[in-house]
């Protein structure tokens, strides 16, 4: 008996549950090879990818420079870049080779400006990459959709307008989120003018996005934005408040008011702040009346209005909020008080016997 | 040894390197690319450049950190336009105290560019 049938037969009559161990043992050491040889396959060809990758990179880099720095400057296209770009133009039809291109050109179309970044666009054009973002457009996949618009963007392709403009009401955020910041990024305020019948909701990021857009542009005369405070989707109301305040919009002031009665509690604050950087005082009436029904963040708020706006008038509005359960307030009336009329706040100061009264006061005055 | 005036341009992002490495050696400038920080210390150091153009964000040493460097260890007083991306305002004001001499936000037009680099190098 040679040494392999001594231990095959050792093994057969090893217990039932060594065996099955050691059979899994064996499953799991070959599941480790193949996982071993398959990690090394990929580490390999990712190595590779990124290689061909950067070799691709380098020549596009190049390609492109050279094409940027071709033209002689009488004709609007030297031969030079006519043979760059049918060479290109070959190039674009494979996927790969594509996205290498546009990544290349995207990274210098955000950073250069003037006569050359229009040379980029009419590349853009001229190879034929434009087809290829429009007909992302027309993908089934939402993220392909959104890569489609934002290219389209990046390369300023004022003629896709009417084919993005359908996107702006696309059920996927991303998708909507990049339409509307093409429109306003190529026709700035005019842009907007998708916010005229929007029903779905303008995200905060969205909107910061959108305003730091249009602080870019030279051109700072803005359209209109009385239908937009009026608008029943409660975020493009929250935007055209952002644009009253950003743009001093004064003569919405009407509007502002109307707002102070809106039912969503958010915008009737982001009202005041309005009202208060505007320096309102039509406000002040209503809002006093309206006090004692306001939530404590609106009543919190029209107290800051009132540190900018108030005066004699408004003094046995303040008096009466001395008092007041919020601290917040209780230290605003004390500080407007003084403001308007000292004598009064020496008054309340001797006569007050709350605690946090005399704090407040003893600040006021130390400050 | 060549009479070019040399410039050390220190940008993450290589192809705009190379536009402005193509442009301002056409001016008759000898460029010294770096593609962070750190290496442009390094060629700061070997090359003792004319002048200096520094993105502010870059990998592992920031353009600041750059500035810095080269007014306050190396004590040298050459001129450095830094390029800023918008809302980087704050950077480029930290820029400035440190002892950069000009600034350009980007995107920026290379023409402009070399109009700036060829006044900083005729002082």
């Amino acid at each position: 008996m040679n040494d392999l049938q001594y231990d095959t037969e050792y093994f057969w009559q090893l217990p039932t549950l060594i065996k099955v161990v050691w059979f899994m043992c064996g499953v799991l050491f070959v599941v480790i090879l193949i996982l071993i040889g398959y990690l090394k396959f990929l580490r390999s060809h990712l190595r590779g990818n990124e290689k061909t990758l950067k070799k691709y990179q380098k020549e596009y880099e190049e390609n492109l420079i050279n094409y940027l720095y071709a033209g002689d400057g009488e004709n609007e296209m030297s031969d030079e870049q006519r043979a760059m770009i049918n060479k290109m133009k070959i190039c674009v039809t494979d996927k790969f080779k594509r996205n290498i291109i546009i990544a290349v050109m995207s990274k210098l179309i955000n950073d250069i400006s003037g006569e050359m970044a229009h040379a980029i666009q009419k590349f853009y054009f001229e190879t034929g990459l434009v087809n290829h973002a429009l007909y992302k457009l027309k993908g089934k996949k939402w993220d392909v959709i959104a890569s489609g618009i934002k290219e389209l963007t990046q390369f300023e392709v004022k003629e896709a307008h009417d084919e993005i403009v359908k996107y702006v009401k696309h059920p996927n955020r991303e998708v909507r989120n990049e339409a509307q910041l093409y429109l306003v990024s190529l026709f700035q305020f005019k842009g907007l003018a998708f916010l005229d019948k929007l029903e779905t909701p303008l995200s905060e990021w969205a909107q910061i996005q959108l305003l730091e857009i249009l602080q870019k542009f030279d051109n700072q005369e803005i359209p209109n934005i009385t239908p937009w405070l009026q608008s029943e989707n409660n975020s493009v109301v929250q935007f055209a408040l952002k644009l009253a305040k950003i743009y001093n919009q004064f003569d919405v002031i009407d509007e502002l008011l109307a707002l102070l009665s809106h039912e969503n509690k958010e915008i009737r604050i982001d009202t005041i702040r309005v009202l208060n950087y505007f320096q309102d005082t039509e406000s002040k009436h209503f809002l006093k009346t309206n006090f004692i029904n306001s939530s404590v963040e609106e009543q919190m708020e029209f107290f800051k209005l009132l540190e900018t706006v108030a005066d004699k008038e408004d003094e046995a509005f303040i008096l009466e909020n001395v008092a007041h359960h919020n601290f917040e307030i209780k230290q605003a009336a004390l500080k407007i008080l003084k403001a308007i009329n000292v004598e009064k706040f020496n008054e309340v100061k001797l006569e007050t016997s709350d605690l946090q009264v005399v704090e407040i006061v003893n600040f006021i005055e130390t400050n | 040894m060549s009479n070019k005036k040399k410039i050390v341009l220190a940008e993450d992002n290589s192809t705009l390197s190379l536009l402005l490495k193509f442009r301002l050696e056409k001016e008759g400038y000898e460029l010294l690319i770096a593609e962070d920080g750190k290496k442009a210390i390094e060629l700061i150091e070997e090359h003792s450049p004319h002048l200096i153009l520094s993105d502010i964000m870059m990998p592992y040493i920031s353009g600041l950190e750059v500035i810095s460097h080269v007014r306050n260890k190396l004590k040298m007083q050459i001129p450095i336009i830094v390029f800023s991306a918008a809302g980087q305002e704050e950077m480029v004001l930290k820029a400035f105290n440190l002892g950069a001499n000009d600034f350009m936000g980007k995107p920026f037009s290379p023409n402009e560019l070399v109009i700036r680099v060829k006044r900083l190098l005729s002082f």
